[in-house]
């Protein structure tokens, strides 16, 4: 998981907001209609019904400003979404003002909802916007008790809630008040000292995750190193064994030609496996993939054609099929070449004698559908989720061949990921196994360098 | 006809000797060399009939830049170079695609360390037929 940039949170919680403001309007409609028709309460209802229509009007508003931000795909600041936001609340309070004022003012018991506003300002805002946003609530309530009680404008009396109009009773206000105000500012300070501790401790988790990236990357480096160095020493053991195995210098007797044929299929593996490591760690170190447009028909001819020899050998048919429509892709063709034969050599080695091995690629909408499907041995379910692991092997995958490296699937997945693709696997133990590979269609404007970093680390 | 002459320029000595008794047991005279300077020498001495080269030597480039160097040289332009290494994993490149781009990497043949005789064997034959 990757920390989510503060510009992204800030948006969310914008539409958040609108989502609320939708859920208290429907409140003051069925609030207004059930106080009115069932509890017999005197309520300025036309009014009341204009602000929530006024309400609602103002939600679409800010809606469609949102989403325009969102359409027009460049970085949203943190300070213009803060602005929207700031907006937003302002608005808010004087609506809940004017819904107030039109039942009973501060008759009314919901006058303590402004506290929710204070705790929303207090998450997604500054501390001093948070205490500015109270200090406005706060005026607007005190200048709406102020305005009532001298009569400036008219007192809607909460009828049938009290008993009597309470908007000239001195202490009952001034009481209210003091515990309205309180209120609010209380509300703001816990909540933002809460607020504050998660933002930092976010940030700690922000700089840690960076910390292990890098750790990760220098592990890479050394493995890097260290492998590089141990395939040189074997590249030249298994020279040298050639040498003698192919009888160069003259037969050996049969025990001699035995241990040495053995301590060369050894190295070969060993060889194999570091050349595999030093693949996958090549490719976790670079950020930069290039990516053209080219064809998948004729990559996956040269791929057929490379491993066209090790299923003759088991009388495997292979069969390909690329549809025109989805010949032109767009990735790295050595990467993708790499990870087909890695696929299609994994298909024919699990695939007894007499199967079938095939690859189809299909157009798929927006991007190409390969699939690689064989009649071998399959993949157990409950070990299918681990196949793409590093050094994974499946448990009759190893019955097969003892020594596989266990680097394959991994490599593919790495490749797939790095070219924003999916990978699926479907499969029944003993009923063979189909891999579906999802990949970029030819674009028009997509040439150059893509960094795939983030991409690896999301879904690593 | 005498038998052809290949140079092979690689700073490891243990993987220089078991090519160069691969080729030497099918009749080529081989010449070695273990890095650069030491190969441009033994190339004006020997005059040989292909260059095998190791990409990486004292850098990890050297092989590229003695080939490029032969083949700007006008006395061994026209002999061939078959570059041999384990340089594929280094880089996350497949050189074969562009072996034989005069530009970039003016070769005429590319094998992955380590290669098995019957490999190294077909490819020598193939290069210096080509040639003549």
């Amino acid at each position: 998981m990757t920390p989510v940039p503060e510009n992204n949170r800030l948006y969310k919680r914008a539409h958040w907001l609108i989502t609320l403001r939708w859920i208290a309007i429907v409140c003051v409609v069925f609030g207004t209609y059930i106080c009115n028709s069932m509890l017999a309460i005197e309520l300025q209802a036309t009014a009341l019904y204009s602000i929530a229509i006024l309400l609602a009007a103002y939600n679409v508003v800010m809606l469609l400003l949102l989403n325009r931000f969102n359409k027009g795909e460049k970085e949203v600041t943190c300070r213009e979404v803060k602005k929207i936001i700031n907006f937003q609340i302002s608005a808010d309070l004087l609506l809940l003002t004017a819904l107030l004022h039109f039942s009973g003012g501060i008759e009314n018991p919901f006058v303590f909802y402004f506290t929710f506003h204070m705790i929303i300002a207090s998450i997604l805002l500054s501390l001093r916007e948070s205490y500015l946003q109270a200090t406005f609530a706060v005026l607007l309530f005190g200048l709406l008790v102020l305005f009532e009680y001298m009569q400036i404008i008219p007192h809607y009396c909460l009828r049938g809630f009290v008993s009597h109009c309470l908007h000239r009773d001195g202490p009952y206000l001034v009481g209210t008040f003091f515990v309205f105000a309180t209120a609010l500012y209380l509300a703001v300070y816990m909540t933002s000292y809460i607020a504050v501790r998660l933002r930092r401790a976010e940030q700690a988790y922000k700089q840690a995750n960076l910390m292990l990236e890098e750790k990760d990357r220098i592990k890479d480096e050394y493995v890097l190193r260290v492998t590089h160095d141990i395939k040189g020493h074997l590249a030249t053991i298994q020279s040298c064994l050639s040498v003698i195995v192919n009888g160069i210098l003259g037969p050996l007797d049969e025990q001699q030609t035995d241990l040495i044929s053995r301590a060369h299929k050894r190295t070969i593996t060993l060889t194999n496996f570091v050349k595999k490591l030093l693949e996958l760690t090549q490719m976790r170190l670079s950020n930069k993939l290039e990516m053209e447009s080219f064809s998948l028909n004729n990559t996956v001819d040269s791929v057929v054609e490379t491993v066209k020899t090790k299923a003759e050998d088991k009388s495997i048919t292979l069969k390909s099929n690329v549809e025109p429509s989805a010949d032109r892709i767009f990735g790295n063709q050595f990467s993708i070449e790499e990870m087909l034969t890695n696929l299609l050599l994994n298909s024919i080695k699990y695939t007894p004698e007499s199967g079938t091995v095939e690859i189809n690629a299909t157009s798929n909408g927006e991007g190409i559908l390969v699939e690689v499907a064989d009649t071998g041995i399959g993949i157990p379910e409950e070990e299918q989720k681990q196949i793409f692991d590093e050094f994974y092997r499946a448990s009759n995958a190893r019955n097969i061949e003892r020594d596989g490296t266990g680097l394959g699937l991994s490599i593919v997945k790495h490749i797939i990921n790095r070219h924003g693709g999916k990978i699926e696997v479907e499969s029944k133990n003993g009923c063979g196994t189909k891999f579906r590979l999802t990949l970029l269609k030819e674009k028009g404007s997509q040439h150059g360098l893509i960094s795939s970093k983030t991409e690896s680390l999301t879904s690593g | 006809m005498e038998n052809p002459k290949i140079l092979i320029v690689d700073d490891d000595v243990d993987h220089t000797k078991s090519i160069q008794i691969i080729l030497e047991s099918n009749h080529y005279n081989v010449v070695t060399a273990c890095d650069r300077n030491e190969g441009m020498e033994k190339a004006k001495l020997e005059k040989p009939d292909l260059f095998i080269l190791d990409v990486m030597m004292s850098t990890w480039h050297d092989g590229f830049e003695m080939s490029r160097e032969l083949k700007k040289d006008p006395q061994f332009k026209d002999i061939p170079i078959l570059i041999l290494t384990a340089v594929k994993e280094r880089t996350g490149l497949g050189f074969k695609s562009t072996a034989g781009d005069p530009e970039w990497l003016p070769v005429d043949g590319f094998l992955d360390k380590p290669v098995e005789p019957e490999n190294l064997l077909s490819e020598v034959t193939s290069i210096l037929s080509g040639k003549s």
